[in-house]
């Protein structure tokens, strides 16, 4: 059977539980040589909404606006030296957008075939679930998407890789 | 994130007794000193005021969101203040605000405090967490609340 997984996706958003699944996109794509792409979005729609709701003004806005860009420097920075520790290079990548455009659109443009992401954040109600960010890409996305749980499990298997 | 890590039962201030925008800022800002050590009254309520010159955190709806980014505190910090008289908070539909948040974050953490005020926002927009978080009793009652709210459990 030929590799399924060359080409994985990952996409964080600087929680706890999008480290866990970088760990586990790290393990598979070492196990499977595949190629890692990382990918962290700066909610700028979200930013353009608490601006619209006046609950930013414009500078505010424009400061936030820079300071989660710097967030996602960051966080995809920490990825790279968790896969640079397995001896692993990865691409990464910066958007600023409306999240799950942005991540379907790198999906499409990079041909990724299985995108991976923590577990879902909780919803406020059924009416709310599509505002979560992870809820949306996972609708939108036309390739696998892979949900990460289990952190205790993904870390040993982590560790051992 | 989750609000409720953020806020204990003792960042809920019940009845606050200021009577105007500047007396319930300056309570909330006390009552945050208070519950947080490590936190600087002065340096917030200075960089509070500074944002509200720029513009008013009193929205719709009886609801005001003061907030501001400062090294005075070491995380997100977050209080919540009620007053049942209401007071005159300088709101975009020119009714008095009864729901306070008051939220402030070091200047290097800007992501929680971005996703917190969208989950407030998301929180207040359901009417009836707001009616009973104006109605709670305590703290405690409060927080459950916002527990519940975050399970979509209400």
């Amino acid at each position: 059977m030929s590799n399924p997984f060359k080409n994985i996706l990952l996409y964080i958003d600087g929680s706890e539980s999008s480290i866990v699944a970088a760990q586990l996109a790290i393990v598979m794509s070492k196990e499977f040589r595949s190629a890692l792409r990382v990918i962290y979005v700066v909610n700028e729609n979200l930013l353009n909404e608490l601006l619209k709701a006046k609950i930013f003004v414009q500078m505010e806005k424009m400061d936030y606006e820079r300071d989660l860009e710097e967030d996602g420097k960051r966080y995809l920075n920490y990825i790279v030296k968790l896969a640079d520790r397995k001896g692993l290079k990865i691409e990464t990548i910066l958007r600023k957008g409306v999240v799950h455009e942005e991540v379907a659109r790198e999906v499409e443009e990079c041909g990724a075939d299985l995108l991976v992401q923590g577990e879902l954040g909780e919803v406020l109600s059924l009416r709310d679930s599509f505002y979560e960010a992870g809820e949306r890409i996972l609708r939108k996305v036309i390739c696998p998407v892979l949900i990460v749980r289990g952190r205790d499990k993904v870390e040993r298997s982590y560790e051992d890789a | 994130m989750n609000l409720v890590d953020y806020i204990k039962p003792e960042n809920v201030k019940l009845d606050l007794e200021g009577s105007s925008k500047r007396e319930v800022i300056e309570e909330l800002v006390e009552h945050m000193a208070e519950t947080d050590e490590e936190s600087d009254a002065d340096c917030i309520l200075e960089a509070v005021l500074k944002r509200e010159r720029e513009g008013s955190t009193g929205l719709e709806k009886g609801i005001a969101i003061p907030h501001a980014k400062c090294d005075a505190v070491r995380k997100l910090s977050i209080v919540i203040g009620v007053s049942r008289e209401g007071v005159d908070f300088e709101s975009l539909d020119g009714k008095p605000a009864h729901l306070f948040f008051l939220m402030i974050a070091p200047l290097s953490e800007s992501g929680p405090h971005v996703q917190a005020i969208a989950k407030i926002v998301k929180m207040i927009k359901l009417e009836t967490f707001k009616n009973k978080l104006i109605k709670a009793k305590s703290g405690a009652e409060a927080i459950e609340l916002i527990r519940r709210v975050e399970n979509g459990e209400v």
